[in-house]
């Protein structure tokens, strides 16, 4: 690793290095921020947003045109009419299955196969960049995009929810009622949960956008990725499997909705995730930065 | 650094190490309840009395029951995607309980599913049971005196005069058909515990032991594992995997529809089956009949006994009377008819004692026979012909 690279990396790994430049500088976020513009400028990211922003208020309206019966419909889609807030949870157990994984496709094809598509990546590492903070960068951009991906859901969904239905008490899965201040905040850990979730799911993508200069392709795999996890999922002869499953554990955000709430298995989620994000970002910095750039 | 310059296929050791760290921590996060060798040896005895003497403010705990029972899977209580919170679906796969428990007087049990929730309060002589997925409730107001004390295992009333004369009594009791023996200690949710081991002495029967751990600070079972004699695992395994000794907050127990919901009231007489969830049902007490809801022609008659019996019964008419009143999921007709259906896949066996069907379990079989009879038992299907050809 040259100097100059450990220099613009932010971090002096060597202590030889720290003492040729004793005056460091400070984390810069110029490069995530240039990142982040452009994934915010791009329009077919813009697009999937709206997407998955009316998926909410189609439903919030459906339910105010005729309210449905309890049982009937997706989970949470008959809560909706005793308070607004439901209209997000509802929403986003709709969209967790799909929707959001190939917002996240989208968004990861692009991180490193879209560069090299599009010529952009040798210029970027020849600014120059370290490779490794590139990917840093990257990935962080895209733990980004999660959370904007979930509030793109969760805040027009809470919106639109309590204009039509308004901000009674909340019920809990146990059926007790908590306060709507208190409900906000289940709400709050329920789109950081999901996004943590997706942030698992991003590092996959990161991987697999590492392995091909073709950003559709990459975006097709790791959607193939999310759909075979969810079938080794619904195989119950496969149950050992299932705990290591990333998907397996979206659905526990149901525990942060009863009373008290339930912490084990969402902590096994963020855990799974974090292992997800660990291993497959290894492998993305361990190709990525023994790789030829050749476009 | 320069060994990941000049060789770059070493820098694949990073994610193969993060795989295997990874891979040992889960290894070792199952294996490392190793229980503490210098708990001094307690009696089969000793453990009962000290059951029996257990004085338990309350506890609240997370419960994983898991079942390998062989069974067809049967969806009684419609879709069951992903771990079902419905109270019918408890035959078959893992299901997860959160219990909370401060006295006779309170417990709540909630069946956790993954969107859904199903709950059974009891508070005093309130009983409510929730459903979150159909928003319903139901309240029973039960008899001043508790009828059924729920989880706990105390039977007031004819309770021998001290708790040593109780366990000498109960092991006396099983000591014919049962071989009780201490077989060292274990960790159990993070507590260390003594098992007990139960093993029946007549080899015909499908269950080989009954291992059940008991705490050792607190005396309270916390965990059952029923092994078969056909598979390595536990067929039936139910136990903590996270207890709390503390006393609940009282606002556990409270329970208000709330509003939106289907409120039933509920009478005694149909009592809801949701309650005697528990596993503690000793087996060879010959008690096999649901109590108050058998009808003088359905009374089973019990052929052999201890671990061995085999319950012959006739079904009523309405089959789906039989066990699941008054469980929330499906009127009785759907439910008679999703039991023919599955009837219809079971295989056939015809004999002396008429033709029929027969559901072979890890731990049990069934022959329904076309002439109307059941028979169970915890004995392989040969058992169960000749206790129907007996009849």
């Amino acid at each position: 690793m040259s100097v100059a690279e450990a220099e613009l990396a932010g971090t002096s790994h060597a202590p030889g290095i720290a003492a040729l430049h004793p005056r460091r500088r400070r984390l810069s976020t110029r490069l995530l921020r240039s990142e982040l513009r452009i994934i915010a400028g791009r329009r077919r990211n813009q697009a999937g947003l709206l997407v998955l922003a009316a998926v909410p208020i189609v439903m919030a309206i459906a339910v105010k045109m005729s309210t449905p019966r309890a049982g009937e419909g997706p989970d949470f889609l008959s809560s909706i009419t005793s308070n607004g807030l439901f209209v997000p949870l509802a929403a986003l157990s709709v969209e967790m299955a799909m929707f959001l994984p190939l917002a996240m496709s989208m968004l990861s094809g692009d991180a490193i196969a879209g560069e090299a598509n599009l010529g952009t990546l040798r210029y970027l590492l020849t600014v120059p960049v370290n490779r490794t903070r590139l990917l840093l960068v990257k990935f962080a951009s895209l733990c980004i995009g999660a959370v904007w991906g979930i509030a793109a859901v969760a805040l027009p969904g809470a919106a639109i929810g309590i204009a039509l239905f308004g901000t009674g008490p909340l019920t809990t899965l146990s059926g007790s009622q908590i306060g709507f201040g208190a409900a906000v905040w289940r709400l709050v850990l329920v789109i950081l949960y999901l996004a943590a979730g997706l942030a698992g799911l991003a590092a996959v993508g990161l991987f697999i956008s590492t392995l091909t200069e073709v950003p559709i392709a990459a975006a097709i795999a790791l959607m193939v990725f999310t759909i075979l996890s969810w079938i080794l999922d619904s195989v119950p002869q496969l149950g050992w499997l299932h705990p290591w499953l990333l998907v397996d554990h979206w659905l526990a955000f149901g525990d942060l909705l009863r009373d008290p709430m339930a912490g084990g298995e969402i902590g096994r989620g963020l855990l799974t995730a974090a292992g997800y994000a660990v291993v497959f970002w290894l492998a993305a910095w361990a190709r990525f930065a023994g790789k030829d750039i050749t476009s | 650094m320069s060994l990941f310059t000049d060789h770059p296929r070493t820098r694949w050791a990073a994610p193969a190490a993060a795989v295997a760290v990874i891979g040992a921590v889960a290894l070792t996060a199952n294996h490392v309840a190793s229980a503490d060798p210098s708990l001094p040896s307690r009696s089969a005895a000793q453990l009962l009395v000290d059951v029996q003497q257990a004085n338990l403010k309350g506890l609240s705990g997370t419960v994983v029951q898991t079942s390998n029972l062989g069974l067809p899977d049967i969806n009684l209580g419609g879709s069951t995607q992903g771990g079902s919170s419905s109270l019918t679906s408890l035959v078959s796969g893992t299901h997860t309980w959160r219990v909370w428990l401060a006295g006779p007087q309170q417990q709540r049990l909630a069946l956790v599913g993954s969107l859904g929730e199903s709950d059974v309060i009891r508070n005093g002589r309130d009983l409510w049971v929730w459903s979150s997925k159909d928003k319903t409730a139901t309240h029973t107001m039960l008899p001043a005196e508790g009828a059924k004390p729920g989880a706990a295992s105390t039977t007031p009333g004819q309770l021998p005069k001290t708790p040593q004369e109780a366990a000498q009594l109960a092991l006396s009791a099983i000591e014919p058909t049962t071989s009780v023996e201490t077989s060292g200690a274990s960790v159990v949710a993070g507590q260390q515990s003594y098992d007990l081991v139960l093993k029946p002495k007549d080899t015909a029967s499908l269950v080989a032991s009954v291992r059940i751990s008991l705490d050792t600070v607190h005396h309270v079972p916390l965990r059952v594992q029923v092994f078969s004699t056909k598979t390595a695992n536990p067929a039936f395994e139910v136990g903590f995997t996270h207890v709390d000794f503390a006393k609940p907050a009282a606002r556990q127990f409270a329970f208000n529809a709330p509003p939106g919901t289907k409120v039933t009231q509920s009478t005694l007489g149909s009592d809801v089956g949701g309650t005697n969830g528990t596993a503690s049902r000793a087996p060879g007490t010959a008690s096999e009949a649901k109590p108050g809801s058998a009808p003088a022609d359905t009374e089973p008659k019990v052929v052999g006994a201890g671990w061995t019996a085999v319950a012959v019964a006739n079904l009523p008419k309405d089959t789906a009377g039989a066990t699941k009143s008054g469980a929330p999921g499906g009127t009785a007709s759907e439910v008679t008819g999703q039991l023919q259906r599955v009837l219809g896949l079971l295989p056939k066996a015809t004999g002396s004692w008429g033709t029929g069907r027969v559901l072979e379990g890890t731990l049990f079989t069934v022959v329904i026979t076309d002439d109307g009879r059941v028979a169970i038992g915890a004995v392989g299907p040969e058992r169960v012909y000749a206790a129907l050809a007996s009849k």
